[in-house]
């Protein structure tokens, strides 16, 4: 009851490990290139302040700051004896991720493009995604925002195609000198498709195509072709 | 017949007290501490499995508190910037940097600038090509960094911050003069790391754009200077 053992909560602190290899190499500076400043023997412990890329601020038992590398930090154990364990990203959490964001660059209809997407997972196949895009040509500029599935077909691949589908609005303003410009927003619908390969860490590059129908206000609906390729992250 | 009772009532007393011998009384725990190695008789049919001690102490357990990453910087940049024709102005803009290794990181930008009068508005006396409004120039871009030259700088014996020179470059957008033109930017900057959450950089770019502003189209080079200061998170 009483003594009834606490779990040994400490959201609100640093993390405690125990170096358990001969020795634990602190770093000046978070990089391969900073030399050596100080070393912590096996038995001592320290604590992790927090991490910047794949390097950690470490704070010794006499008080001593520095920086570990993953690979370091990786035999390093937990008060229950357990390996400590640093996860950059890999294939496996590519494949079963949540949310992904990135951004690409192509053209739409000879005109640049400027894209930023987000995406979240509703099964590892199929995600749900907003892109919003700028484009910037010589006789119009403007903006398209979507917002569709993705089907993936083998997100386990390093290398899958996959297909899009979806609805969005495009704002366009003409650019032009004769005539007063008028900004005019439309609806469109999309299809499209395209390839997304894992690189490293959290890391992918997507290249895309979509055929865009924007629903004018005239008689005939007008069609864009849009490419673009980029990269983006999961987490 | 006494001495069959006799004989038989020995008989009997053996035999209980061999079995009471046999048997283990509970204050024969406490009483015969064992000092030596037991070796154990399988030929003893009446032996004693010996008593497994049941951990009274559950197993520790640990919460891992989580590990804050310090991947990104937001920061505000000051400085000068050279507007193709239009002469040269203060710029101001809004940084944000996200690490994603310790060689590259990806940032974007926000900045605002003031272009003056071209040369030509300047000896025609009141020509005026642009309106004041028109003359603010609005960019921002999105850039993929590499640190090529991490270090350390040093003042003094004490201190040692960590610096890095690095290289930048992107795409974005400008807007100038009643325009939105797609541009290239690349450019060089300076980041010294003073504390672990504070970033000063020097940064040197180039924001190119492709413009017919005054007539013909021509790729226009706006070199920008900028000093910033930017906090970890």
């Amino acid at each position: 009851m009483a003594l009834a053992p606490t779990p040994a909560r400490a959201a609100h602190e640093s993390l405690q490990l125990f170096v358990t290899e001969p020795y634990l190499e602190l770093h000046t500076g978070p990089g391969r290139g900073y030399p050596v400043q100080q070393v912590v023997e096996r038995g001592e412990s320290v604590r992790v302040l927090f991490r910047r890329t794949d390097w950690f601020r470490i704070r010794t038992e006499s008080g001593f700051e520095g920086w570990a590398d993953a690979a370091s930090m990786n035999k390093l154990r937990l008060a229950d004896g357990t390996r400590f364990s640093y996860n950059p990203g890999n294939r496996e959490g590519y494949a079963t991720h949540r949310w992904e964001a990135g951004i690409t660059a192509g053209s739409v209809d000879g005109a640049s493009l400027i894209s930023g997407f987000a995406g979240l997972s509703i099964t590892d196949h199929l995600h749900a995604e907003l892109t919003a895009s700028q484009f910037l040509g010589d006789v119009s500029t403007g903006y398209i925002y979507d917002v569709g599935l993705m089907h993936i077909f083998a997100p386990e691949w390093r290398l899958s195609p996959f297909l899009t589908l979806g609805t969005g609005w495009e704002v366009v303003n003409p650019l032009t000198t004769l005539t007063a410009s008028q900004v005019r927003g439309s609806q469109t619908a999309y299809v499209g498709g395209g390839l997304r390969m894992y690189m490293t860490r959290r890391f992918f590059v997507r290249a895309e195509f979509r055929n865009h129908e924007v629903f004018t206000h005239t008689n005939f609906n007008e069609v864009q072709d849009e490419w673009k390729v980029g990269f983006g992250f999961y987490f | 017949m006494e001495s069959r009772i006799r004989v038989l009532l020995l008989g009997l007393s053996c035999c209980l007290m061999g079995g009471c011998a046999s048997l283990h009384w509970p204050w024969h725990h406490k009483a015969a501490p064992v000092t030596a190695p037991v070796t154990a008789n399988t030929d003893d049919d009446n032996a004693v499995p010996p008593t497994v001690i049941e951990p009274e102490v559950d197993r520790r357990k640990i919460t891992v508190p989580k590990i804050k990453a310090h991947d990104s910087e937001l920061g505000i940049n000051f400085g000068i910037m050279s507007i193709e024709d239009f002469d040269t102005g203060p710029v101001s803009s809004l940084r944000y940097d996200y690490h994603l290794t310790e060689d590259y990181f990806f940032e974007a930008n926000y900045g605002r600038a003031k272009g003056g009068k071209t040369s030509y508005e300047e000896l025609s006396g009141n020509v005026q090509l642009l309106t004041d409004a028109e003359r603010q120039f609005t960019y921002y871009n999105v850039s993929l960094g590499y640190n090529f030259l991490p270090g350390e700088i040093f003042i003094g014996r004490k201190l040692a911050m960590t610096s890095a020179l690095y290289m930048i470059g992107g795409i974005g957008s400008v807007k100038f003069g009643g325009d939105q033109n797609f541009s290239l930017n690349f450019g060089s900057g300076f980041r010294v790391l003073p504390t672990n959450w504070l970033s000063i950089h020097l940064d040197v770019q180039d924001i190119a754009i492709k413009s017919d502003l005054l007539g013909v189209y021509r790729i226009k080079n706006n070199m920008e200077a900028t000093i910033g200061a930017s906090a970890f998170f």
